[in-house]
């Protein structure tokens, strides 16, 4: 029998305790004072692992079918990159001008 | 059947159902996308001022209690976890504790909801209005952007609406719930919803409140 099987309910358990375990790390590396470089690498990787864990185990992505995961995966991250691409690039082009 | 639609036959296995959901689950991570996208312009748009601007931003614990935020952000995380065992207990039909758990889901929420009110009282005390600082207040001591306010405002104010209209809908499932009138189907589309709010969340706290 699979362990899901025998207590349906301990994965959510069990990710709220990773959640937290995640959270108290990002605020110890914010309070820390951590080198600027090292802080964004940080708090940014794991932002995405809990997105990740909130959209697995508590949203159930990672039992939905394959063309789901794709389809929602996809979705957000292709656009957010477009976005990102995007806007990197003129705010730092803003940036530099108003400073000349 | 015509030779193009026996072609368009041999090459589609989706069925009748390709995402291998129903319709009301589909339509529910579609419109996740979709929202999704909103905070992602949103958080954009945060990101493109905060770059493009040349006042420094302002450390986050010299404007917001960061402790305090944190405690938004366990109260947020306990009632995903208490929504997520609705969910699942409103499939195994056992209704007792799905209702429990919708109801706990709800008491966080509210908690959520009053914790955000209050430090939007806070901010505006210290002088932040959607247009900048009040010249003169707190804010303005510390020099800090003009869009420093408006985008707390905007991300935090579209999050807290979500947070609003996940609470109206988690009530009414739970009223339902209690009157054996919602099927488990019901609570998992309000359990989506509420996930989701917890998602966005995990990028505003990341980036608005820690970097």
């Amino acid at each position: 029998m699979s362990e899901g099987a025998q207590n349906p309910y301990r994965i959510y358990r069990t990710t709220w305790i990773l959640l937290l375990i995640i959270t108290v790390m990002m605020l110890a590396a914010e309070a820390l004072h951590m080198p600027r470089w090292f802080l964004v690498a940080f708090l940014v990787s794991f932002m995405f692992v809990k997105a990740t864990m909130i959209a697995g185990n508590f949203m159930h992505l990672r039992h939905e079918h394959r063309r789901l995961v794709i389809t929602v995966g996809v979705g957000i991250l292709v656009t957010s990159a477009i976005l990102l691409a995007y806007i990197t690039p003129e705010s730092a082009s803003v940036f530099e001008k108003t400073l000349r | 059947m015509s030779s193009h639609a026996a072609t368009l036959d041999a090459h589609w296995d989706g069925g009748v159902s390709p995402f291998g959901a129903t319709w009301q689950k589909t339509m529910m991570w579609i419109f996740i996308v979709t929202d999704g996208l909103l905070f992602g312009g949103l958080l954009s748009g945060y990101g493109y001022l905060r770059m493009a601007g040349t006042v420094p931003w302002p450390r986050q614990s010299e404007v917001f209690s960061i402790p305090f935020i944190a405690l938004m952000t366990f109260i947020l995380i306990t009632s995903s976890m208490t929504m997520g065992t609705a969910v699942t207990a409103a499939r195994l039909g056992d209704r007792k504790k799905a209702l429990n758990n919708l109801i706990f889901t709800i008491v966080g929420g509210a908690c959520f909801l009053g914790c955000q009110a209050y430090e939007w009282t806070q901010i505006i005390h210290e002088g932040a209005r959607l247009t900048g600082a009040l010249p003169g207040s707190e804010l303005a001591v510390l020099g800090v952007p003009v869009h420093f306010p408006a985008t707390f405002f905007v991300l935090t104010g579209f999050h807290g609406s979500h947070v609003l209209s996940g609470l109206v809908i988690l009530i009414i499932t739970a009223i339902r719930s209690a009157m054996a009138k919602t099927p488990a189907q019901g609570v998992e589309m309000a359990g989506l919803y509420w996930h989701f709010v917890d998602l966005v969340w995990v990028f505003i706290f990341t980036l608005f409140y820690l970097l």
